[in-house]
């Protein structure tokens, strides 16, 4: 859980930014980050709906390109029938 | 490994004069994914061990606690909601009973896995008529939030159990008496981006272990490592920042202050291992009234805090101790393994044993072709 997903923010409106990675979009709160400036094109470190921190966007794309590996190899492992059975934890966002 | 600063910081490593045995200790889930799944033991030196420490906050959430959260699914009018990982872990009661919220939730309680502490309040609201219970287990970066979301407004029809727990007391524990069990740190980034680097310096200054905090990609975890064992070489151990864009001095302020405005810091059990001082998190007493240890303690079995082990034969609290690798455990990969798990460290994304499956350590035999 402490890994965290990059995000891109596509509109903020309050503390709730409206964040996108890999077509899947989010609610993200920036309550946390509230000393920090940031605006619609900057990326954020989002952690079980939180952004903890902003990003730089090589930092994000690099980031992305270390969770692609692991998602892929994840997946690999459940496709051969080792992973878990039920899906109830995958809420991840993939 | 074709990444080229990666392979510069390999070559690094390799370059260096280091002793004939060197421990290092990880204390991350996300760190120790990364280091499996890259493939990172193979390239480094076979005398350089990476040890999975205590990384993993559902592994460690004492069974009393996930005792009480099934208890209140069953018998209560209320919807239990937490993170995905903690339904399949396993509490000790008899088979034939209810063991985990995944079953309870197939005999027809009211459970949900939630990504998001969001997702509660959003279901709080949409339901007003309705009760649920957050329970929340976590190390800093998610408690952070959880705390965040409790002191913008906690719904009527929400209340709490936390099961929280700080990573650094820990590790503290680990190197009290007189060997350490590891001769470096790979710090955890995200903890440190939230509480401050500073939390870590008691390794490098009190106990002269050298450390370094990290990122979570291959070439920035092995960055941290190479400063590790630099220091070590070097004789001169230091709390080096290896992910200084990320984690600022002091951390984030805003975070540290939501935690503090509604948690106290107390003693807390970690499943299997005992009560380490400080280590937990617990809602503060203006919480009282919404905090479901309070509210159904008659749910509560006390006598399971002396029985709050690990499943019996489970090396689970040796393995989150770093004292054993999980290939060293006697049910790895023979009864215990990710689809019928024994212990949590085989249930959790961040349990060093379902990583180490994912990763393809599977065998004694596999974790001595790494090491010398």
């Amino acid at each position: 859980m402490c890994l965290g997903v990059p995000m891109q923010i596509q509109s903020i409106e309050g503390f709730q930014a409206h964040c996108e990675a890999k077509g899947i979009e989010r609610d993200v709160s920036l309550f946390m980050i509230q000393d920090v400036e940031v605006r619609p094109g900057d990326y954020v470190l989002v952690h079980v709906g939180y952004a903890i921190q902003k990003l730089e966007p090589e930092e994000a794309a690099a980031t992305w390109q270390v969770l692609d590996e692991l998602f892929e190899s994840t997946e690999l492992e459940e496709a051969e029938g080792r992973g878990p059975t039920d899906g109830s934890g995958g809420e991840r966002l993939r | 490994m074709s990444d080229a600063k990666a392979r510069e910081w390999i070559d690094a490593i390799h370059q260096l004069d280091l002793p004939a045995r060197v421990r290092v200790m990880n204390v991350c889930g996300g760190h120790e994914r990364t280091l499996s799944m890259a493939g990172i033991r193979s390239v480094l030196p076979k005398n350089v061990e990476i040890i999975p420490g205590p990384g993993c906050p559902v592994c460690v959430c004492p069974e009393e606690d996930l005792y009480l959260a099934i208890q209140i699914a069953l018998h209560r009018d209320a919807t239990v909601m937490t993170f995905g990982d903690m339904l399949r872990v396993p509490t000790n009661v008899p088979r034939r009973e209810v063991r985990t919220l995944e079953q309870a939730r197939a005999a027809g309680a009211g459970v949900v896995p939630i990504a998001s502490p969001s997702e509660v309040w959003e279901a709080a609201m949409q339901n007003p008529g309705e009760r649920f219970v957050f329970f929340a287990a976590g190390f800093e970066t998610t408690m952070a939030p959880v705390a965040a979301r409790i002191a913008e407004g906690l719904p009527e029809n929400v209340d709490l159990l936390i099961s929280g727990r700080r990573t650094w007391p820990a590790v503290a524990t680990l190197l009290e008496g007189d060997r350490a069990a590891f001769d470096g740190l790979i710090a955890p980034g995200h903890v440190a981006a939230v509480m401050g680097p500073e939390e870590w310096l008691f390794v490098s200054e009190r106990h002269r272990i050298p450390t370094a905090v990290s990122g979570f990609r291959p070439d920035q975890l092995l960055s941290a490592l190479h400063s590790v064992l630099r220091q070590l070489v070097e004789g001169r151990p230091v709390l080096e920042n290896c992910y200084a864009h990320a984690v600022p001095a002091g951390g984030n302020g805003q975070a540290r202050r939501l935690l503090d405005t509604v948690f106290e810091i107390v003693d807390a059990p970690w499943r299997g291992i005992g009560t380490l001082p400080a280590s937990g998190y617990a809602l503060r007493p203006n919480y009282a009234a919404r905090d479901a240890r309070v509210l159904h303690a008659d749910l509560a079995d006390e006598s399971r805090k002396r029985m709050g082990e690990m499943p019996a034969g489970c090396g689970c609290a040796d393995v989150v101790l770093g004292r054993i690798y999980p290939t060293e455990c006697a049910l790895y990969g023979t009864t215990c393994v990710p689809r019928s798990p024994v212990g949590p460290c085989m249930v959790s994304d961040e349990g060093a044993c379902r990583i180490w499956w994912a990763g393809g350590i599977r065998s004694p035999e596999d974790l001595r072709t790494l090491h010398a």
